[in-house]
């Protein structure tokens, strides 16, 4: 007679089982994780580009940053007010799709260009700092600023994105008593202790955040540099680049 | 499978009063001096993390029999882990401006202590439904303290309460200012030992006396 063969519950630590349960905790994990990415990916491209659309508007200061408009108004605003355009470096309007072409906005009331705004993007402390600056059609006075994008240190580098930072920027110029290209910068610390004579050109600094500061205002200058030509246009006529031609 | 009311209850009180993981177990403290300057991030964060924790500790708990105990912390933070980047993706999709200003604090929630202390302190050893109400007790108890202590900061530091401003003009004309120290994470650092204390402190609960 045979004995009864006991039920045998398979061994949960045996290596084999521990590697079978890894993979498959894996396998489940990385599905979810790619459904919840995938499928909300439409919702937050949308978000994404919507909050860009804030951004410009808020620096060519069409929108209250305390204030914030609907979807809808949004797109109002900024179907009525805004233009897309491409530019070559020596501010000639191009077709959409022209390679090594510089993107610009211009920024209209009633068909008139009442300034244009330029995308920056600039390197950070910790990423890629991405915003706007416009400028009234003076080319040279700066009439806002804003930011999309940026992986600074909330409180201290992620104050570039709070309004009293923002703000400071309106009215500033890019070119000194000469009327010389400088570009505008952040300072250490307050504007107003700087020399009379830069105090037209630089914004107050974020304290705690002295180098996101040098390095945004790096790269505030290498974009204005790059779109000089355009700019150089503004001041000569105060007209835009496709009137010139 | 549902025990009566009483059950839940305890796990409740335990999570959210007697043995509240901030003021009682001292754990979370990094999130909860980084997310506290302003109230609306701390309500966000307190809910984030209370659907993680509830929901890793009843997935936790119902593989608690199949899980090698060997593999036990990395099969644990997988389950967070994919739960965080969940949320974090939802929280794009939907409330775009508060992911924004969380940014890299819903990642940070795989990291703190509260969940992972959950999930091998609780739902090792209880049941999902139990594991489930003992991460929304614990998420709550996290909460509380989170929007007590924002409040506190945003009072004192900045005059606001949700962004808006309370304090009127004329006290400020008077001389009063805001407090700075509020604003950054050392103030957060003083409410939090005072709550520790006040709780401690308090008749009848003081975990010395036990």
């Amino acid at each position: 007679m045979s004995e009864p063969i006991p039920e045998k519950r398979p061994d949960k630590n045996a290596r084999i089982n521990v590697i079978k349960f890894a993979l498959l905790v894996s396998f489940v994990c990385s599905l979810l994780i790619t459904a919840a990415a995938g499928g909300l990916k439409g919702f937050q491209q949308e978000n994404i580009e919507l909050d860009k659309k804030i951004n410009l508007l808020k620096a060519a200061n069409l929108i209250d940053p305390d204030n914030k408009p609907s979807k809808n108004q949004i797109k109002a605003l900024y179907d009525t007010h805004i233009q897309a355009v491409i530019v070559d470096s020596q501010g000639t309007v191009l077709e959409a799709g022209n390679p090594d072409s510089l993107q610009l906005y211009f920024f209209k009331t009633k068909d008139v260009i009442q300034g244009y705004i330029l995308p920056i993007t600039s390197r950070g402390l910790w990423g890629k700092i991405q915003g706007y600056l416009a400028f009234e059609n003076d080319g040279q006075t700066v009439s806002g600023f804003s930011v999309y994008s940026h992986s600074e240190t909330p409180g201290l580098g992620g104050e570039i994105e709070s309004a009293w930072f923002q703000k400071n920027f309106k009215g500033k110029k890019i070119l000194n008593s000469q009327n010389q290209f400088v570009s505008v910068g952040i300072a250490k610390g307050k504007a107003a202790d700087l020399p009379k004579s830069e105090q037209a050109n630089h914004v107050d600094g974020i304290s705690g955040a002295t180098l996101t500061g040098k390095y945004l205002s790096q790269g505030i200058k290498s974009t204005l540099a790059q779109y000089e030509a355009v700019s150089i246009t503004f001041r000569q006529k105060g007209l835009s680049p496709k009137e010139k031609n | 499978m549902l025990k009566d009311k009483t059950h839940y209850m305890e796990i409740l009180v335990k999570g959210i009063w007697k043995e509240n993981p901030v003021a009682y177990q001292v754990l979370g403290i990094c999130s909860a001096l980084a997310v506290t300057v302003k109230m609306s991030t701390a309500i966000v964060m307190a809910v984030a993390l209370t659907v993680v924790t509830a929901f890793s500790g009843m997935i936790i708990s119902s593989l608690r029999k199949q899980i090698p105990s060997n593999i036990r912390i990395i099969v644990e933070l997988a389950v967070i882990a994919s739960l965080v980047i969940v949320t974090d993706e939802v929280l794009k999709a939907f409330f775009y401006d508060t992911s924004k200003q969380l940014s890299i604090f819903v990642g940070l929630i795989i990291t703190n202590c509260i969940v992972l202390g959950r999930a091998e302190a609780f739902a090792l050893a209880n049941d999902p439904i139990d594991s489930f109400v003992d991460g929304i007790a614990n998420g709550i108890g996290y909460g509380l303290i989170l929007v007590f202590v924002a409040f506190l900061r945003e009072l004192l530091g900045s005059g606001k309460i949700f962004g808006l401003a309370v304090i009127p003009q004329f006290i400020f004309e008077a001389g009063y200012q805001n407090m700075g120290l509020m604003v950054l994470a050392p103030g957060a650092f003083f409410i939090i030992g005072l709550l520790v204390w006040l709780k401690n402190s308090l008749p009848g609960i003081s975990h010395e006396k036990k």
